[in-house]
């Protein structure tokens, strides 16, 4: 912020003498220039002091962990989770929001530990699917209390790191697809009522995991399941692509995860499966990178920019391979591929000048 | 009335911290008042530094050379959906066969438990070897405790089992270790 000031100072000068701003203003603008509280080194040594305190308490408990009775364990876990808690609830109470969410996302991940600390000192046999989807319900609950956006990325996390830890190999015969394909796209909308871009990259990525959890509602099609994932992911990046023109900043992280993952899953529908492969299928995609990346640079969008390039450089891979990886083949491939890129941008720059 | 979000937030740690303290206790209970049955067991894996201070071991016994292995089993598929049926045989229990149904199981032994059976056939003149899958695999214990009764379960390999699980079965015929039984000791499982 001082070095702002000081820019401020030099460039008001300058504009006051070239007469572009009054001279009896320039004590005013700088006085709207609001200075940050620097942290002394006094406070700096608290915040380090408390935080070797910390530590210190931890690794005492830790080191004593089996000779204290199993009870006052629990008793521990709870009074460390109820502490975050209340925190949390002293710091909204104060008017410290972003200290309460802060608060509130350290409660939710204790209580995701006290599940699996719970489970061992009782030794209850649990499954990790249920435990993890147990910590993410908590921290949905904890964030509709506290109106947290954070805290509901967080419970997204552990809701598709549940839907992760289901073994395909030792799962029963369920045929839905995971929950994160439910709470994903909600999470999406509370980020955007919210204005969390936090919440929005945790949801935007949520969504994209969510395909892998359709294989066994659609067992056996996985190239068809890959492609409508992709169209829908499109659509939806395209919705996120509109909100962001009228300004809404989490809408542009949206489109970021939304238009990579769309570019992912088509390309994955090619790799799997026999109907949607070959040399049509990566000719498709490659066009489609290009597309996107030219919509990246458009839009000045980095995600959606490099999500293009990347796609681009494996559309390219596959379309080798499904060629074969002749020399001359590929310079053919790759020469056609210029003249089109070449022609399309010729004719976008005629259209802009005319 | 209306609360405000710092009550709400309250609320709702107390409700969670409550919905612990209640699994806790309902397992507590459904440990107590399951049918206790005693399980051979042996050490197969060496214990994880993360996971912290446990004794990990294996529902497993040997059959008698030439006895077959229980019907229904197979190779392990992990999560329990089937039922596992068991037999007494002198101080303890045995698997007796594997269905898909509760009333099936209690057909072939007295006692039916959630789970499967993985089944390691050898041929005349070795013994075939029997892994239940229970969903209960590790003893949480002191570490001085936990290092006797792992070198007790290394030693104890391909020999008649020195160790043995103390397991209730619920009225949901879910497993729960209670204990362990390693040479003359056992070893229970309690609040403190």
């Amino acid at each position: 912020m001082a070095r702002y000031r000081e820019r401020l100072e030099r460039d008001l000068d300058g504009w006051i003498a070239s007469s572009l701003v009054p001279v009896e203003n320039r004590a005013a603008i700088l006085a709207s220039v609001v200075e940050v509280r620097r942290v002394d080194a006094s406070t700096a040594l608290a915040v380090v002091g408390a935080l070797l305190g910390g530590v210190a308490v931890i690794a005492l408990v830790a080191a004593n962990w089996s000779d204290i009775p199993r009870v006052a364990r629990f008793a521990l876990i709870l009074m460390v989770f109820l502490s975050a808690a209340g925190g949390a609830t002293w710091a909204h109470g104060k008017g410290r929001l972003l200290a309460s969410q802060t608060l509130l996302c350290v409660a939710a991940l204790v209580f995701a530990g006290a599940i699996g600390l719970t489970g061992q000192i009782f030794d209850i046999a649990g499954d990790p699917q249920a435990a993890l989807r147990g910590a993410g319900l908590a921290a949905l609950l904890l964030a509709v209390a506290g109106r947290s956006p954070w805290t509901v990325a967080v419970g997204l996390v552990f809701l598709g790191l549940g839907d992760l830890a289901r073994n395909r190999f030792m799962d029963d015969a369920s045929a839905w697809p995971g929950w994160i394909a439910v709470v994903a796209p909600i999470g999406a909308g509370i980020a955007l009522w919210r204005t969390s871009k936090v919440l929005a990259h945790v949801a935007g990525l949520g969504c994209v995991v969510a395909v892998m959890t359709f294989d066994r509602v659609f067992a056996g099609q996985a190239d068809l399941v890959f492609l409508i994932a992709a169209m829908v992911l499109a659509a939806a990046a395209f919705g996120a692509r509109m909100l962001q023109a009228r300004a809404e900043r989490p809408a542009g992280v949206l489109y970021g995860w939304l238009a990579a993952g769309a570019l992912l899953w088509f390309g994955v529908s090619g790799g799997v499966g026999d109907t949607l492969g070959g040399v049509v299928h990566s000719g498709a995609w490659l066009a489609l990178s290009v597309a996107v990346l030219a919509l990246g640079r458009h839009d000045r969008h980095v995600t959606v920019t490099a999500a293009g390039l990347i796609s681009l450089l494996a559309a390219g891979a596959f379309l080798l391979f499904n060629l074969g990886v002749g020399l001359l083949t590929s310079a053919a491939v790759f020469g056609g591929a210029a003249v089109v890129a070449l022609g399309v941008a010729f004719v976008m720059r005629r259209a802009v000048h005319s | 009335m209306r609360l405000g979000i710092p009550s709400q937030i309250l609320a709702a740690a107390t409700v969670l911290v409550l919905l612990l303290i209640a699994l806790v206790a309902r397992e507590g209970v459904a440990r107590t008042e399951g049918q206790e049955v005693v399980l051979e067991i042996s050490g197969y894996d060496p214990r994880s530094l993360l996971t912290g201070h446990f004794v990990q071991f294996q529902i497993q016994s040997a059959l008698a050379v030439g006895v077959p292995c229980p019907p229904g089993s197979g190779v392990s598929v992990g999560k329990p959906t089937t039922w596992v049926a068991l037999r007494r045989q002198g101080d303890h229990h045995v698997a007796a066969g594997v269905t898909p149904s509760r009333d099936a199981a209690l057909k072939l032994g007295e006692m039916a438990v959630r789970g499967d059976v993985d089944c390691q056939a050898a041929p005349t003149p070795d013994a075939s070897r029997v892994i239940m899958n229970l969903g209960v695999d590790r003893l949480h214990i002191d570490q001085r405790q936990a290092e006797a009764i792992q070198r007790t379960l290394q030693i104890g390999r391909g020999e008649p089992p020195a160790a043995r699980a103390v397991v209730s079965i619920g009225r949901d015929g879910k497993a729960r270790l209670k204990g362990l039984i390693v040479g003359d000791k056992r070893f229970e499982l309690d609040w403190f």
